[in-house]
């Protein structure tokens, strides 16, 4: 495999969900049955184990192992509740695949159920050649992505020209959500990180991102973060429908805040996140109208040269 | 340890509570948090904290707390600074984040409290 | 100082899952940055930087991933939310957790020549071009 190939697979085993590549469709079968009968399921199905499921509860594992096992006893006529592996070694299938590879090594099973964190109900199975064959899966259809970000790095030329927007992201942010605070400025640098933009900048930008969206979260009932990536720089625009700021100037003095008491003791309040904007930005825009609305516009920018570059390396092309 | 002595040693900035400078400093406690002050906070203690407002004094002076130093070169409040001087509660200004004032106060010998 | 050196001298427990963050734990820590409040850990840049913090909601490990801390260590022994400790998994950011003061913390790593991050005023000068 080429580098490039061989550290894309390193990441997808950090970033792919075992959901993203096990199998749904669960052959199990229920305690009762008689080990006689397995026989047939393994083969027929060409597995080399199955879960044991009563009432969609998972209650152990049978494998091929304990066939034999139980053939060399004599075949003695029990159900497989009397050979089956109790302890379970299991996974959830939100767990990146990188647990699931070092959970089957460990402990040298061909496979492992898969179950769904909340219910803890059986939704799948994983087994190695699932892993495989789902990091080719998606190596493909990142090898397409490519292909496609290749076709717009080459519009930078044209765009350059044209003065068009190069790529735009778009996050909804909703008012006093504070679970999901922060989570458009954690995307936006991770999609930055991926376009291979300079880290700096990412971190500029993300820190921007992250600001204006706590912002959104404490003080409005919602709003919109726009991130426009183009040749030589990143814009963001945040806007929102309420309260607006009575007095601008004020709002970025350092440590100017009207975050309420116990916003403190969450860690935010201090007022420093409209000086913060500025510092990382390279140009900034504060527009806000009492009763209307709040308009931010922040550009970082970057060295022309170097981020054409970094774009077309990204891509391969 | 006088909070003089660490005024001087570390050049420290005074704002409030400037007759209070002879309070003996028996420990030390850093948070940004207000509820974790109030749970573990000692009397005597020298307080290192980056808040600015006025219920830092509130709460020095419930937990009688030797003094209140801020960090990053942060200034107090007008209504900080205020309720400081009528409480007569030492607040001084240091220029160094936390980590390095903490350092430098544990250098002089300054201990903390486990909790 | 490594990162697995640190949480010797602070006597802390790690509260990651060691292999969803195996590329940190090796990582060389170049400074610390201690504070509760977020946006004041925002003012200046945790590229390669142990965030110490008594703040426990899951907002800390978003502004640890977006200003790129190599790590966050919970002080006074405190658990952080369960949604804190998920969203660290999900994000690769180690946790640890020390039952030492923030004060005690930084002293120790302070006395073992750990720097301090950059303090607000001494902002380092992201905008310098090469």
């Amino acid at each position: 495999m080429a580098d490039k190939e061989v550290t894309k697979t390193q990441e997808m085993i950090y970033e792919l969900r075992v959901r993203e590549v096990m199998t749904r469709k669960v052959i199990a079968v229920a305690s009762a049955t008689p080990m006689g009968e397995l026989r047939g399921i393994l083969r027929d199905n060409r597995i080399s184990g199955t879960p044991v499921v009563d009432d969609g509860n998972l209650v152990g594992i049978v494998s091929i192992e304990d066939f034999i096992n139980w053939m060399s006893d004599g075949r003695p006529g029990c159900p497989v509740a009397d050979r089956m592996t109790r302890q379970v070694r299991t996974i959830y299938d939100d767990e990146p695949l990188v647990q699931a590879v070092n959970k089957l090594e460990r402990s040298g099973f061909g496979r492992l159920p898969v179950l769904e964190r909340e219910t803890c109900r059986l939704v799948g199975v994983i087994t190695k050649g699932d892993i495989i064959g789902g990091l080719l899966k998606h190596l493909e259809v990142d090898y397409l992505n490519a292909e496609r970000r290749g076709a717009r790095s080459s519009h930078i030329f044209e765009d350059i020209i044209a003065d068009r927007s190069l790529l735009r992201l778009e996050y909804q942010v909703r008012g006093a959500d504070f679970s999901r605070a922060g989570s458009s400025a954690s995307g936006l640098k991770t999609s930055l990180g991926r376009l291979g933009i300079d880290p700096q900048i990412t971190r500029r930008v993300a820190i921007a991102a992250y600001e204006a969206e706590m912002n959104l979260v404490v003080f409005t009932e919602g709003g919109r973060i726009r991130a426009e990536v183009e040749p030589g720089l990143i814009r963001l625009v945040v806007e929102d429908s309420g309260p607006g700021i009575p007095d601008v100037e004020q709002a970025m003095e350092p440590g100017f805040s009207t975050a309420p008491d116990w916003v403190r003791e969450l860690g935010f309040g201090a007022g420093m996140g409209l000086p913060n904007i500025q510092k990382c930005s390279d140009r900034m825009r504060l527009d806000s109208t009492v009763g209307k609305g709040t308009r931010l516009e922040v550009e970082v920018l970057m060295e022309h040269r170097d981020d054409a570059e970094r774009l077309s390396e990204g891509t391969g092309a | 340890m006088t909070l003089n002595d660490l005024v001087k040693e570390l050049g420290l900035e005074v704002r409030a509570g400037g007759s209070a400078l002879e309070t003996e400093v028996r420990g030390g406690y850093a948070s940004d948090l207000l509820s974790d002050v109030i749970a573990h906070g000692q009397p005597g203690d020298l307080w290192v904290t980056l808040q600015r407002h006025q219920n830092i004094v509130a709460v020095a002076s419930l937990k009688r707390l030797a003094g209140i130093v801020l960090v990053n070169g942060r200034e107090p409040e007008a209504d900080t600074l205020q309720k400081a001087g009528a409480e007569g509660v030492p607040l001084l200004v240091s220029a160094l984040p936390t980590f390095e004032l903490v350092g430098r106060l544990c250098g002089l010998g300054l201990s903390g409290i486990r909790t | 100082m490594k990162l697995d050196e640190i949480s010797k001298v602070l006597e802390a427990q790690w509260l990651s899952d060691r292999t969803g963050c195996h590329d940190r734990i090796g990582a060389e820590v170049l400074s610390c940055h201690a504070s509760d409040l977020m946006s004041d850990v925002l003012t200046s840049s945790g590229e390669g930087s142990l965030l110490l913090t008594g703040l426990t909601n899951a907002q800390v490990i978003r502004v640890a991933e977006v200003a790129d801390f190599v790590a966050v260590c919970f002080v006074r022994g405190k658990k952080p939310q369960p949604e804190t400790l998920q969203l660290a998994g999900e994000r690769g950011i180690p946790v640890l957790v020390t039952p030492l003061s923030m004060y005690d913390a930084c002293g120790r790593l302070y006395v073992k020549g750990l720097p301090g991050g950059h303090g607000a005023k001494e902002i380092p000068s992201w905008r310098t071009r090469k």
